[in-house]
């Protein structure tokens, strides 16, 4: 047994198995962060690596996304318990006037694969709500999307608006976007503090953020 | 020669040049201008006209017979009806049912008021091939469907002589999704892959019955172009694999679809394709299964330069869009407009094979200044 079955079944896209292998592992001593790390982090990181290269697809990511899934529902209350701080604490939403939320569903599966707490608010979202959900939950990140360039206004008035908290609001939260019409010239101009072209650029763009 | 509007558009299809390059606007529901976008040209132009929505549930006007005039547009569209008898009904200004009982609803706070599909009758749970055939199925054979098409085919002939679009709404992807939910659909290709066949099979069914109302109508001969499609691109790369998903899935039913409107207008209609994204992986199984034309060609998207396109298919496939919706058109100034869409006629038009139109429907803040620049640069095209 090893974290290494974990791996391979979360690539196998089996979400039947994944759970049982991490009971087993569990079972066998193993330390739950490692479970997390080497198994069920690693395999999802290759699938978005293999997304990224156009080797896989978004199928097969929510194959492998709820694989992943079906083992963290096992390791999560373990976590918590051993006193484990999440990676981070990301609230994410689509911004206000904008329904699309498939791209923001598959950066929230991506980075709670990761180890990420995600306080996900939908679609819709006013820059008031994305400031309450980091105040109540001392978020780190706040993740936005859009579709429409008719978005890209909101975006850039909620970034200021989360902006301006940040300056009088006692918060401290990094600011990252991401949509089929965003780009790192966008994301510059507005004065986002980051931008992710697509699920696993926005993990790692996450992952920069809170280890700097 | 004076070339009429349809000859000009029949001309790109068949990739020839014509006097100048064609123009659609409105010829289908991805091809127009979204309601907000719309008001605002119309106020622009002095149009006084009533707003006729072609779409509601996706905010997209049918432009008024003088804003087509003025921009020297060469198609002339025709939907289906209607449907009669079906379980469709408002339950408020923001929630809707469509007929196959997917709930739509959209949020006052948008400037571009579309509505998106949040429920289905097949959302949740396992879906196993019962499900599928115990559900009540709209038919494809409703007369409501036929509803006012011979009158359009007759009030078009009678404008003048332009390319009469037969828009199909619907497939087997997108309709899937919204009576499935888009995830489940996606992990039903390794879930429940006989199930999710069966649920494609019925979409194919109705839509090729839908097919047959609409254009036996319209009566066969006076179809030029068929117009349906669904997104099979992202932004940054394929939906799903191109050579295992899309060829064993879904490019059997579009085979079918395809090869059904052919026949019903003893092939003389084209079929153009409507695909989001990045669509160049799938280009060749377009070609493959008999598409003639690609909308809306998405030129920001990976691998959908105009010129890497013309190179590659250039010869097999008419592309029908490519006036930029994610920069130039709603950022741009008219003179970037104008020049942007020189650019492009020039690299997809050059020998035909090219109609132009905005990438999807221009979108609610683009400047009206803008779109009478696009099609402006059109009408003054000239080949030679």
């Amino acid at each position: 047994m090893s974290t290494k079955n974990i791996y391979d079944a979360v690539l196998d896209y089996d979400e039947e198995c994944v759970p049982e292998l991490v009971q087993d592992e569990i079972d066998a001593g193993t330390v739950v962060q490692e479970i997390l790390n080497e198994g069920l982090s690693a395999a999802l990181d290759e699938v978005g690596a293999r997304f990224s290269a156009g080797t896989l697809f978004v199928p097969e990511m929510l194959m492998a996304a709820e694989a992943v899934q079906a083992g963290l529902n096992i390791i999560r209350p373990l976590l918590v318990k051993s006193g484990a701080r999440p990676v981070g604490t990301v609230v994410l939403g689509t911004v206000k006037g904008d329904l699309h939320d498939i791209g923001k569903n598959l950066v929230a599966m991506m980075l709670e694969g990761a180890g990420f707490k995600l306080i996900d608010l939908g679609t819709d979202v006013d820059p008031e709500q994305f400031i309450s959900a980091v105040q109540e939950n001392d978020a780190d990140i706040v993740a936005m999307s859009g579709l429409l360039t008719t978005s890209m206004p909101e975006m850039q008035k909620a970034v200021a608006a989360l902006q301006e908290a940040n300056r009088t609001r006692n918060i401290s939260v990094k600011v990252m976007i991401g949509g089929p019409p965003i780009n790192q010239v966008f994301a510059d101009k507005i004065g986002a503090d980051g931008y992710g072209v697509d699920a696993p650029a926005a993990v790692e763009q996450a992952r920069a953020f809170v280890s700097g | 020669m004076t070339w009429t509007h349809r000859e000009r558009i029949l001309a790109a299809l068949n990739h020839e040049e014509a006097d100048r390059v064609p123009i659609d606007f409105g010829g289908a529901e991805f091809t127009s201008i979204t309601l907000a976008g719309y008001e605002r040209l119309k106020t622009y132009l002095g149009v006084t006209t009533p707003t006729d929505p072609m779409s509601i549930i996706h905010s997209v006007a049918h432009p008024a017979e003088q804003i087509l005039e003025r921009f020297g547009v060469d198609t002339r569209n025709v939907q289906p009806g209607p449907y009669e008898g079906g379980p469709d009904h408002w339950v408020d200004d923001n929630h809707y049912i469509d007929i196959f009982e997917v709930h739509w609803r959209r949020t006052e706070k948008a400037v571009d008021q579309h509505f998106l599909h949040k429920d289905g009758p097949f959302y949740g749970g396992k879906l196993t091939v019962e499900r599928v055939e115990d559900y009540h199925w709209p038919n494809g054979n409703n007369p409501g469907l036929a509803t006012g098409i011979r009158e359009r085919v007759a009030e078009i002939k009678a404008l003048g002589d332009y390319a009469v679009c037969l828009y199909l709404p619907g497939g087997v992807i997108h309709r899937g999704y919204a009576m499935r939910g888009f995830e489940a659909y996606l992990k039903d290709l390794y879930k429940s892959p006989e199930a999710l066949q069966r649920l494609m099979d019925k979409l194919c069914d109705f839509w090729c019955d839908t097919a047959k109302t609409t254009v036996e109508a319209a009566g066969p001969e006076n179809i030029d172009i068929i117009y349906f499609g669904e997104d099979l691109g992202t932004q940054d790369g394929c939906m799903f694999d191109p050579e295992t998903i899309y060829a064993n899935y879904l490019k059997p039913r579009h085979r079918r679809m395809v090869q059904t409107v052919k026949d019903l207008t003893n092939h003389q209609a084209k079929v153009c394709f409507h695909c989001c994204g990045s669509a160049y992986r799938f280009i060749p199984h377009l070609i493959d299964v008999g598409v003639d034309a690609l909308n809306p060609v998405q030129v920001t998207a990976k691998s959908m330069e105009p010129e890497r396109l013309k190179a590659d298919f250039g010869d097999k496939i008419c592309f029908w869009g490519g006036i930029n919706t994610q920069r130039t058109l709603p950022f741009g100034t008219p003179e970037e407009v104008a020049e942007e869409t020189k650019r492009i006629i020039g690299v997809l038009g050059t020998g035909g094979g090219y109609i132009l139109n905005s990438v999807h429907n221009i979108q609610a803040e683009v400047p009206p200044e803008n779109i009478v620049a696009m099609f402006e640069t059109g009408v003054q095209h000239r080949y030679h």
